[in-house]
């Protein structure tokens, strides 16, 4: 009988304490923030030696020249450089960031261009590069230039040229380039990178900050 | 050879892959009812609608089978929330209620003669006890940290699907289950216990709908099919919230018509 009156105690306190757990869960979940309670620092990655926008003039999907320096001049420019036909990261990182970006308020949205150069100029032509960025913000520019350039651009921001891997039993090639969105300040200068695995919160956290100049 | 299915981070394709531990689960799945029918066979009662039984049971198993193989194994465990929110009605939910309902009342005769499973069983599976592990195993198995702890590996994946299952049938057995007797636990005490967990807000269920940015990593990183994460997200919240609640709903339906019947039958033997 004693054995009885234990084991129903025991199994009083097993309720109990299911019911304490089941109650924390539940304030837990409405008082976390989704951007998981940072503040006050960057998400991004910061760069060691910060670099200046390289010089580089592309031509957009009008056809039109684009001078990056001076067209993005006093802006927050995230420069990312890659291809349409990326299978993974290229239309994750857009599609994070455009989701983001069409949430943002005006007077911070309005202060930041988003440029995407391509690094498989041969078969993203202008029109397939402007419709494929348009599935995430009809605003983000889309450039193309001759490997040679890009490549060069790339090495006086540090980052690893492209690399054209051929596909296999006769699929179509992959490309290697950078997996990082670079963010140049209002200054022309980058202090942050944005590896592969940033957030929606994460930048949603970060651009009002990037624009303010932090 | 991949034996379970899980967040592989990788281009989707649609190449067929086998998912063999999926496989030998429910060939021992089917192995186990074979050996319990033939054992409750004997049983007059048990045998009066086995064809009915046997339906249930193939729903069940098909059920399992068309969540956890390719190509909804892979696409839930990596791609998109919204299949991981189905496989969870599939495996956590429906299958477990159905694999129930198939087994013959003598199929669990058998605990009557094991008095410590039978004790561990009283207390498990009593309503409140069902109540408390379904909803926790429910709310930890959807909580961002641990999906994107567990999603990316197999033994993280089978965990999670077996914890769903675990919790499934822990959940429908005071409902369905013969064994233990509770006379406490009348119809309207099932149909209270099934509206109410239909109608509970759980936590996970809110996050998907009402968080602003994606809060499972793995399928906001994940390649296309996956995409616009957030809106993947809300669906997979819907499909939670009006899926339970529909299946429930069913489960309310089935005790009220039993209700009916036996209320009936009793008054056809009084007169």
């Amino acid at each position: 009988m004693s054995g009885d009156r234990g084991a129903r105690a025991r199994i009083r306190r097993l309720r109990a304490i299911g019911l304490v757990m089941l109650v924390g869960i539940s304030v837990a979940a409405c008082g976390v923030p989704a951007d998981g309670g940072r503040r006050g620092e960057l998400r991004g990655w910061v760069i060691d030696t910060p670099v200046p926008k390289p010089d580089l003039t592309l031509t957009d999907t009008n056809g039109e020249a684009f001078d990056l320096r001076a067209e993005t001049e006093g802006y927050l420019t995230l420069v990312f450089f890659g291809y349409t036909y990326c299978p993974d990261v290229c239309p994750v990182h857009m599609a994070n960031l455009g989701a983001v970006f069409g949430d943002l308020i005006p007077e911070v949205r309005d202060r930041i261009k988003v440029v995407f150069v391509s690094t498989d100029p041969e078969r993203d032509t202008p029109e397939r590069l402007r419709s494929w960025l348009d599935n995430f913000d009809r605003s983000f520019v889309g450039l193309r230039g001759s490997l040679e350039d890009i490549n060069a651009a790339l090495s006086t921001i540090l980052l690893p040229g492209v690399a054209v891997i051929p596909g296999e039993h006769g699929s179509e090639p992959l490309i290697g380039h950078p997996s990082a969105i670079l963010a140049f300040g209002p200054d022309g200068t980058a202090r942050v990178r944005y590896p592969f695995g940033v957030r929606q919160s994460d930048w949603a956290h970060d651009l009002p900050l990037l624009v303010q100049g932090f | 050879m991949q034996w379970w299915c899980f967040a592989q981070q990788e281009p989707w394709t649609w190449t067929w892959r086998p998912l063999v531990g999926v496989w030998v689960g429910l060939v021992l799945l089917v192995l186990a009812y074979r050996r319990l029918v033939r054992r409750a066979s004997a049983d007059p009662e048990s045998r009066k609608t086995t064809r009915w039984r046997r339906a249930a049971f193939a729903a069940g198993v098909f059920l399992l089978w068309a969540s956890l193989d390719w190509p909804l194994g892979p696409l839930g465990a990596g791609y998109l929330a919204s299949v991981h929110m189905s496989q969870f009605l599939a495996v956590g939910l429906a299958a477990p209620a159905l694999l129930l309902l198939s087994l013959p009342p003598a199929a669990f005769d058998g605990l009557l003669t094991r008095p410590r499973t039978l004790a561990v069983l009283e207390e498990v599976t009593s309503p409140l006890s069902a109540f408390f592990i379904f909803n926790i195993v429910m709310t930890v198995s959807h909580w961002p940290g641990v999906v994107d702890a567990l999603m990316p590996t197999q033994l993280g994946s089978f965990m999670l699907d077996l914890a769903w299952f675990a919790g499934g049938l822990i959940f429908w057995w005071p409902v369905i289950a013969p064994v233990p007797r509770r006379a406490a636990f009348p119809p309207l005490g099932k149909i209270a216990y099934l509206a109410l967990n239909a109608f509970l807000i759980r936590p996970p269920f809110a996050m998907m709908v009402f968080s602003q940015h994606p809060i499972y990593s793995i399928y906001e990183l994940a390649p296309p099919p996956g995409g616009d994460a957030l809106g993947d997200q809300q669906f997979a919240g819907a499909i939670m919230k009006i899926g339970s609640a529909w299946i429930l709903f069913v489960g309310v339906v089935v005790v009220f018509k039993q209700w009916v019947r036996s209320e009936s039958d009793a008054e056809a033997r009084g007169t």
